[in-house]
């Protein structure tokens, strides 16, 4: 698709012109997301500053009949912030201020661009952070993470955005300015808000977020205890658990992963050793006290080869080292890999595992692992060599051949990095018929036109398309005249 | 073409059975929601009977009426039609319990008690507790988005219903969200179902995250000179590492039906950690309360039973009230004097949150609707809104019990209702904006 001149003039009117990219060059910068397997730039850039504009530019595309891809940080794993059918790409980069900081109410509100942790770094003196904490979060915008629902390591004890997402200001497909939910709790009605985070841009732009801030811990403590081998480690997850601990975080680093980090800068985790586990506890000091010795012993009882305890910040860094620079570090196993992001019940932990290891034996295939253990949310990283032809082919059916087994334990395709192009097409593993039929048309709702980031989240697939009608129940016979 | 009533009948009692089905004029009489008699009760045992009885109304333009205990039938609008009671309290299987995972999956007519004396036994435990919870129906705490004092550690049913089966308006089986503690796979759609009152589907089957029991647990109350202090007192609490599991604030009225001693107002903390954790936090409210010279009382572990029994029993009328945590002591001076000052008031609430309830002896719908009104207003200035949580079909008849919602957000809600329920099967009449 192009874009008429008239148009272009028309963005150029409605957010000026250094607001305004349609060089081929510059357009490219916008082709993709972090998952580089999907490309296609949009014919045109725009970077509003006012949510006046982003609503005039809504407008716009709707009387062109244009698509409309929302764009945060561009930072996402999925596909999502990119133009397979072209259109218009807007990115939020420019309205990245913070409105309010209300802590009596323990809440602030942003602008969609603004970095995560900028939001932590502002309240951080005053005792208090924005708790969704995404690996990513130094570059990505809270735009992009309301859209994503994103979580991080410890969401395990936080909770995810969603949970902290108090009111949301949108410009629907339908070109308005919307308000749901706000600093007040409870109000009458659907839960919009809830709804609304998490749609990747397929309802709405979102053009500011009031969230909730939370109040430091009084204390932490970080533990990390290395095993013989990732089954081992898992079971300790789901001892844990079964203690009545709620850890900040769990987080694990599989053998691959460890021979990673140990061969780069290394963070000097036990060689040879075939999974190290990271528990952070946090909150009341006597509490912390207590749960990380707890922690430690059950690490003990499960056969790990050594525990530490990290005394004071500068040793908690330390063990964190190694779990931030896993993403890296993968670089130095594989040039490629397919990254997957599915759940499994965490008692399911051990029995996944195992599957890991036969999946990769059977391909051939290097499979490394460095994941939130605490929710049974797996990171596989599928290594490949792309050099050989048919080395992809074999990672994606391993990697279709893991994401069954991990439905077939009851869980989830994706758990926090979300669907956009890569995964729409396995929307229907988890989902009947109806159920994605009954999504598809909430989408509607929201964007009658579904001109709103098309081609994402939802799959091409019978049940999402008009005038599907999914299966009823059979009723008694006779009964009709 | 439509079946006749005896052919309706007859394919009722063909899907839940003879006994699952009732058109006896006493049974009907007692199912009346707001004055409006149904022509049939029934009462499915399984979701598939579910399904299928509501195939049926919505093909033969019949609205249904889901119910659970019947806590939460005075919220909202009478009905505009009554045809069908769908009685949810037959879907009570706990069908699948994972302590290891902290999850559970549910029918929607177990009660929250039920559920509980189950988990009790692994130490675990679903953090929701509205006033009254014990009977109440999960599928109804999830319909009616209930809360209560919990809520301000663990959140509502919003924060923790992980996945939902429904039946939609025309009998299709819907599943949505999942069966894992994480996911976001697809929308969100179990957060549009929770409190949207069962007018975009009924609820059949929850499954939720648990949560562990605290290990030790300790409750103690501050009398407190005025509401200013209160306020401040909480904002103080708010801003420190403190974990409260619940800080319920009550005036004087509450004080003393909980058989509290008297004070202007108090404010009821309550900490659930390990046991020397609660001890050092428990001193830390202690000091608190000498800081504003007032006296800390440890209460016994009976307390929040009392005080939910206290709540359970209010009435005739309670309104549910939301503003901002810095304005609870303006917003109380103001339901004083909107409601004057012998209305018989209790007004309890869950104070860091802004969250008040305030229940009333006074039920003159005339007095009630102009009192609501000028509260509406003062709240409005905060976003805020006031909610009759139950009162009489009168005073829900003489005004809008949910308030106004704003244009834009309710331009939506009619949208979704429209493109899930366009003949209005379910539950019509009673949610916002006549929906
Ligand atoms: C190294 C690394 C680590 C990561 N770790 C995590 C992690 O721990 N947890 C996790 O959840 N994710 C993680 N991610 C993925 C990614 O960072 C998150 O999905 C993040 O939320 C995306 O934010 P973004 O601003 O980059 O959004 P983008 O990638 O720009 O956009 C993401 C999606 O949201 C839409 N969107 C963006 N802004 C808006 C808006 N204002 N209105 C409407 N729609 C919008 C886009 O169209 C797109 O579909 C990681 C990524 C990397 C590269």
């Amino acid at each position: 698709m192009s874009l008429t001149p008239r148009f272009v003039d028309e963005m150029r009117a409605i957010v000026g012109k250094d607001a305004v990219v349609v060089s081929v060059e510059g357009r490219m910068t916008y082709e993709c997301d972090m998952h580089t397997f999907y490309k296609g730039a949009p014919d045109v850039v725009v970077l509003p500053t006012r949510t006046e504009q982003v609503r005039a530019i809504v407008q716009a595309c709707r009387r062109a009949n244009t698509p409309i891809v929302p764009r945060g940080s561009g930072t996402g794993l999925i596909g999502g912030a990119m133009a397979p059918q072209g259109g218009v790409m807007v990115s939020m980069n420019r309205m990245a201020s913070i409105l309010e900081i209300d802590y009596g109410n323990r809440c602030a509100t942003v602008q969609p661009g603004l970095i995560n942790l900028w939001l932590t770094n502002a309240v951080r003196e005053r005792g208090w952070f924005f708790a969704p904490d995404p690996s990513s979060q130094m570059v990505s915008s809270i735009g992009g993470n309301v859209s994503t629902n994103a979580g991080g390591p410890h969401c395990l004890k936080y909770g995810i955005t969603t949970n902290h997402v108090l009111g949301l200001e949108l410009v629907t497909g339908r070109g308005e300015v919307v308000r749901v939910g706000g600093k007040t709790l409870d109000r009458p009605g659907y839960d919009l808000t809830g709804v609304a985070v998490g749609s990747e841009g397929t309802f709405a732009l979102v053009t500011a977020i009031t969230v909730r801030l939370t109040h430091a811990p009084e204390a932490v403590k970080t533990v990390l205890a290395a095993f013989r081998t990732v089954i081992e480690a898992s079971q300790v997850v789901s001892a844990a658990i079964a203690a009545g601990m709620t850890p900040a975080a769990m987080e694990m680093l599989d053998e691959a992963i460890i021979r990673a980090i140990n061969a780069g800068t290394g963070a000097g985790y036990p060689e040879g050793a075939g999974a190290v586990l990271l528990i952070e506890l946090d909150g009341p000091r006597a509490e912390v006290e207590v749960q990380g010795e707890r922690a430690a012993a059950i690490c003990r009882e499960h056969g790990a080869l050594s525990v530490s305890v990290a005394r004071d910040e500068a040793e908690r860094a330390l063990l964190w080292k190694g779990r931030k620079e896993a993403a890296g570090a993968v670089g130095r196993l594989t040039a490629s890999y397919l990254l997957q992001d599915a759940v499994v019940p965490r008692s399911k932990l051990p029995h996944i595992m195992r599957e890991i290891v036969a999946i990769g034996e059977r391909y051939g295939l290097l499979i490394a692992n460095v994941f939130h253990a605490g929710d049974g949310n797996l990171h596989p990283m599928i290594c490949y060599d792309d050099t050989r032809p048919d080395e992809l082919e074999k990672a994606k059916e391993a990697n279709e051949e893991l994401l069954r087994a991990c439905i077939a334990l009851g869980g989830s395709v994706t758990g926090e990095h979300g669907m956009g192009m890569d995964k729409a097409k396995n929307l229907p593993l988890q989902y009947a018929d109806a159920d994605l039929n009954f999504m598809f048309r909430i989408r509607g709702v929201f964007d009658p036109a579904r001109l709103m980031n098309p081609g994402k989240l939802l799959p091409t697939h019978p049940a999402c398309g008009e005038g599907f009608r999914p299966q009823r129940p059979r009723l008694p016979e006779g009964t009709w005249v | 073409m439509s079946v006749t009533a005896r052919t309706l009948g007859g394919a009722l009692i063909a899907i839940v059975g003879a006994g699952g089905a009732s058109d006896d004029a006493a049974a009907c009489a007692a199912a009346a929601i707001d004055g409006r008699r149904p022509q049939w009760v029934v009462r499915p045992r399984t979701l598939d009977e579910l399904a299928r009885v509501v195939a049926i109304a919505h093909d033969e333009g019949l609205a249904v009426v889901p119910r659970g205990a019947g806590h939460a039938l005075a919220l909202g609008s009478p009905p505009a039609r009554v045809d069908v009671v769908l009685d949810l309290c037959g879907l009570d299987a706990i069908v699948e319990y994972n302590p290891d995972d902290l999850t559970v999956t549910v029918q929607a007519g177990v009660t929250a008690g039920a559920l509980a004396a189950v988990l009790h036994d692994r130490r675990q435990t679903l953090p929701l507790d509205p006033p009254g919870w014990g009977s109440r129906t999960l599928g109804g705490i999830a319909a009616t988005a209930a809360g209560g004092p919990l809520r301000l550690r663990y959140g509502t049913m919003r924060d923790l219903l992980l996945g939902v089966r429904f039946v939609q308006a025309d009998g299709v089986v819907t599943w949505g969200g999942a069966r894992v503690v994480k996911s976001v796979t697809g929308y969100d759609v179990p957060k549009l179902l929770v409190g949207a009152l069962g007018t975009l589907g009924i609820l059949g089957e929850l499954t939720l995250r648990l949560h562990p029991l605290p290990e030790a647990e300790a409750t103690c109350l501050l009398p407190l000179r005025s509401t200013e202090i209160a306020q401040d007192v909480v904002a103080r609490l708010v801003d420190s590492p403190l974990q409260p599991s619940r800080c319920e604030l009550l005036d004087a009225a509450a004080l003393a039906a909980c058989g509290l001693p008297a004070a202007a107002v108090g404010l009821v903390v309550s900490l659930g950690s390990v046991e020397g954790a609660v001890r050092a936090q428990q001193a830390m409210v202690v000091a608190e309360a000498t800081r504003v010279r007032a006296r800390a009382e440890t209460m016994g572990p009976g307390f929040w039973r009392t005080y939910d029994r206290v709540l359970a029993e209010n009435g005739p009328t309670v309104l549910r009230l939301a503003t901002l945590a810095t304005r609870l002591a303006a917003t109380l001076d103001e339901v004083r004097a909107s409601l004057g000052g012998d209305a018989g008031v209790t007004i309890t609430g869950c104070a860091p949150l802004g969250l008040l309830r305030v229940a009333l002896r006074q039920d003159e719908p005339a007095v009630l609707a102009k009192a609501i009104e000028r509260l509406r207003a003062f709240v409005d200035e905060s976003d805020g809104s006031v909610v009759v949580e139950r009162g009489s079909t009168a005073l829900r008849t003489s005004l809008d019990p949910w308030g106004p919602v704003p244009a834009g957000p309710l331009a939506l809600m009619r949208a979704l209702k429209q493109e899930f329920d366009p003949r209005g099967t379910l539950n019509p009449g009673r949610f916002v904006g006549g929906l």
